[in-house]
């Protein structure tokens, strides 16, 4: 029982302890093009935040038709990135300025380097698809979300899921929750976050 | 305080236990790269599985967001005379799959990484051995080509492909490596997406006319264990189980055209034939000092080739058709199941396949070929091709396609009549009672089947014209009479003249010979008997009468008659 207890606060200690988004890739604060000097700017506002986005957005959203990934092998039916991942891709997809918050429209930081995903997502993993347990039925090497563990604390569908889609967010917390790397979700070592849905 | 402990303990367990089953199929593979991987060829530190193939953003090609570099290499296609198929270079899932296996790319070098991932024991490329197709996939089974209902069609013994079953995947219409294997799943074995046992997977694709009366299909011999293991790579210990495989290798096969096992055509049967896994053994029979000598020609054989042969050869595959061999027994001149499936020359010449009587395998050789064997008596009428010595137009013949032409036999033994008809085989095979049929090989010349006698000058004795009397009693064939004791007892066993200086075996064209002089199969052995007064020739005068104008043993015939 204490080499169990032990080692439920070694996991606690090295999943949570320090994560935040202070310091992290999403911590603004220093960077030239927020001459506001805070970090939650960027992204939110408590008031009069723009209407038809959650969370309390921010940041002017991106217009553009993203390419779809697509594949022989996919089941999944893919839309155009809605939900946060579109709000991910109005800085990610590099044609909305970085500085287009707070109603500015006049931005000239773009984002630049591995972080700039473009509006191209054939060469990245789908998002903004339904992953239900209809989905595993039919693709056979996916975990059924509703009754697969996440690894977070439920189920996939309740942890990783929006409205029941795969989103950015469903690997990725922008906040830095985690503290790690990639500003995952969870950690990726044996491939675990993969192996989260995909049952190979 | 207790109570949450224990809550967070059997959460922390069942998440535990859950990742190791969601990675169980892949992890416990040699496909698991990963420092956790149970095969020898794997990473010194990392533990992801996943990013030896497959990267999240920035993949090339972009699905299934593949995260290696294309090798770039102009691949060694696969080439077959019996391909119908189109193969291309590779391309789709399995430009992927040889981004490891042909040997070019480092293992642990991927997009998403600068610096290549760290391997064990210095290994960077697939090391050499069975993984490692290498750039030269013409000793592979072919890839990337288009696998449709006209494919089926024209090459006759392939499925069409709206019949195949569900776990052969084809991509855009394409077969590529992962029609057969699944690079996540190793239930099978060599990662296949169907047991391949009696070649199933082989069988969802491949339709091989008979194939399913094929001995090799059906046939539950086992190696007896000496000699060579006929299946090295397989757990399966029957022929039906090992099937397709006791011959082919889908990769790396000694032979590329074909797939075969072994480079040398004979080796593929001999290793089985040998007595040790097929009960008759073929070897020792093709190492008699008369024989179809197969160890003598190599890769001259091909399925393709014309009806006549042209380049003079003799491969097991020339008689037998492997894919629809089997022990069904046939009456002359029908063929049996031994040479089911075999291509042959017709009575008129033409090509057939596969042939419908004996003969007409033998006449794929021994009629119009050039280089075929000629005939070892030096007579008064040369003639080598067999198909034109067994016309059923001929003044006589022994009774290969048709009963003879003499229905006055009296020597026959029962059951054989005038209307009998007889194989070649009958006289052509082997000279040991229960050796495998056929004319693999004899102590006799001709792969004679007993002993014929054609020296001039030799004692007759039951073992000197054995052949002869297996069909024509003896004691009637020189026993009295005005015809048996004048003509066959006084040449045979006073003078000591063999059968064969006066009758052709096979019997005498009708384009050379005619009905007046070449009755009975006569056509004179001009080492033995020379003309008289520029005459030679025998003239037949009705039954059992005939007159010979001759010298024979310093002997004037001018005539003689009887």
């Amino acid at each position: 029982m204490k080499k169990l207890i032990a080692l439920i606060a070694l996991l606690f200690l090295t999943t949570t302890a320090f994560a935040q988004i202070t310091g992290s890739a999403h911590d603004f604060s220093s960077e030239s093009w927020n001459s506001s000097g805070e970090i939650c700017i960027t992204c939110h506002t408590p008031h009069d935040a723009m209407t038809g986005y959650e969370p309390l957005w921010n940041h002017e959203v991106t217009a553009s038709t993203f390419t779809l990934y697509s594949s022989s092998t996919l089941d999944a039916t893919l839309g155009q990135p809605d939900g946060p991942s579109k709000l991910c891709l109005s800085c990610h997809d590099g044609t909305v300025a970085l500085d287009n918050f707070g109603g500015t429209t006049t931005g000239t930081s773009f984002i630049t380097g591995d972080a700039l995903i473009g509006t191209d997502l054939s060469n990245d993993h789908p998002v903004s698809f339904t992953y239900d347990a209809s989905l595993a039925t039919t693709d056979g090497g996916l975990n059924d979300p509703t009754t697969t563990s996440s690894g977070l604390g439920g189920m996939i569908d309740a942890d990783m899921l929006y409205s029941n889609k795969m989103q950015c967010a469903s690997c990725h917390d922008v906040h830095n929750g985690a503290g790690i790397d990639n500003l995952l979700v969870k950690s990726n070592a044996s491939s675990a976050l993969c192996l989260t849905c995909h049952n190979k | 305080m207790v109570k949450s402990k224990l809550f967070y303990a059997v959460i922390i367990i069942s998440i535990a236990f859950n990742l190791s089953l969601n990675g169980q199929n892949l992890s416990s593979t040699v496909h698991n790269l990963s420092v956790s991987g149970p095969g020898s060829i794997k990473a010194t530190s990392e533990t992801e599985l996943c990013v030896f193939c497959h990267t999240p953003h920035n993949s090339s090609p972009r699905a299934p967001l593949w995260n290696k570099s294309d090798p770039g290499v102009s691949y060694t296609l696969y080439n077959s005379s019996t391909s119908e198929a189109a193969i291309g270079q590779p391309d789709g899932a399995s430009i992927l799959c040889l981004s490891c296996h042909d040997g070019t790319i480092a293992l642990g070098s991927v997009l998403s990484k600068t610096t290549d991932i760290g391997f064990n024991s210095g290994v960077t490329t697939m090391p050499a051995g069975e993984s490692n197709l290498s750039t030269d996939l013409s000793d592979d089974h072919p890839i990337s080509f288009i696998y449709n209902s006209t494919l089926a069609f024209n090459d006759g013994q392939l499925n069409d492909p709206s019949a195949l079953p569900q776990y052969i995947t084809l991509e855009n219409g394409k077969l590529q490596c992962t029609s057969c294997h699944d690079p996540h799943k190793n239930d099978f074995g060599n990662f296949l997406v169907e047991d391949n046992q009696f070649s199933a997977l082989c069988l969802a694709c491949h339709d091989k006319t008979n194939w399913d009366i094929s001995s090799h299909k059906t046939s539950n011999a086992t190696w007896n264990g000496s000699g060579v293991d006929p299946w090295p790579k397989s757990d399966y210990t029957t022929v039906a189980e090992n099937a397709c495989e006791s011959c082919h290798a889908p990769h790396n096969a000694a032979h590329s055209q074909r797939l075969l096992n072994y480079s040398k055509d004979e080796d593929n049967c001999i290793v089985c034939h040998n007595g040790n896994v097929a009960s008759k053994d073929i070897q020792s029979e093709l190492v008699k000092p008369y024989s179809h000598d197969v160890y003598s020609y190599d890769q001259l054989h091909d399925p393709s080739e014309s009806g006549t042969i042209t380049t003079k050869h003799v491969e097991c595959q020339d008689c037998h058709n492997p894919h629809q061999v089997n022990n069904i027994t046939a009456s002359a001149p029908a063929a049996s199941g031994y040479i089911e499936g075999v291509s042959g020359v017709s009575t008129t010449g033409t090509a057939v396949n596969p042939v419908q009587y004996q003969y007409e395998l033998c006449y794929k050789c021994h009629a119009d070929s050039p280089d075929k064997p000629s005939s070892p008596t030096y007579r008064q009428i040369e003639q080598n091709n067999v198909r034109l010595e067994f016309d059923v137009n001929n003044p006589s013949y022994h009774p290969i396609e048709a009963a003879g032409v003499n229905q006055n036999v009296r020597s026959l033994i029962s059951p054989y009549t005038e209307s009998s008809i007889i194989f070649c085989t009958d006289c052509h095979a082997s000279n040991e009672t229960g050796a495998p049929k056929g004319p693999h090989g004899s102590i006799y010349p001709q792969i004679l089947k007993y002993n014929y006698v054609r020296v001039d000058g030799t004692s007759e004795s039951s073992q000197t014209y054995e052949l002869c009397y297996q069909c024509h009693d003896r004691n009637i064939v020189n026993g009295a009479g005005r015809f048996a004791g004048r003509i066959h007892r006084r040449h045979i066993i006073v003078d000591k003249v063999s059968c064969n200086t006066c009758h052709d075996p096979h019997g005498i064209s009708s384009s050379q010979g005619n009905s007046t002089n070449n009755t009975h199969l006569i056509n004179f052995d001009l080492s033995v008997v020379s003309p008289y007064n520029g005459r030679l020739e025998f003239v037949d005068q009705g039954s059992y009468r005939g007159s010979c104008y001759l010298k024979c043993h310093g002997k004037t015939h001018n005539p003689k008659s009887y």
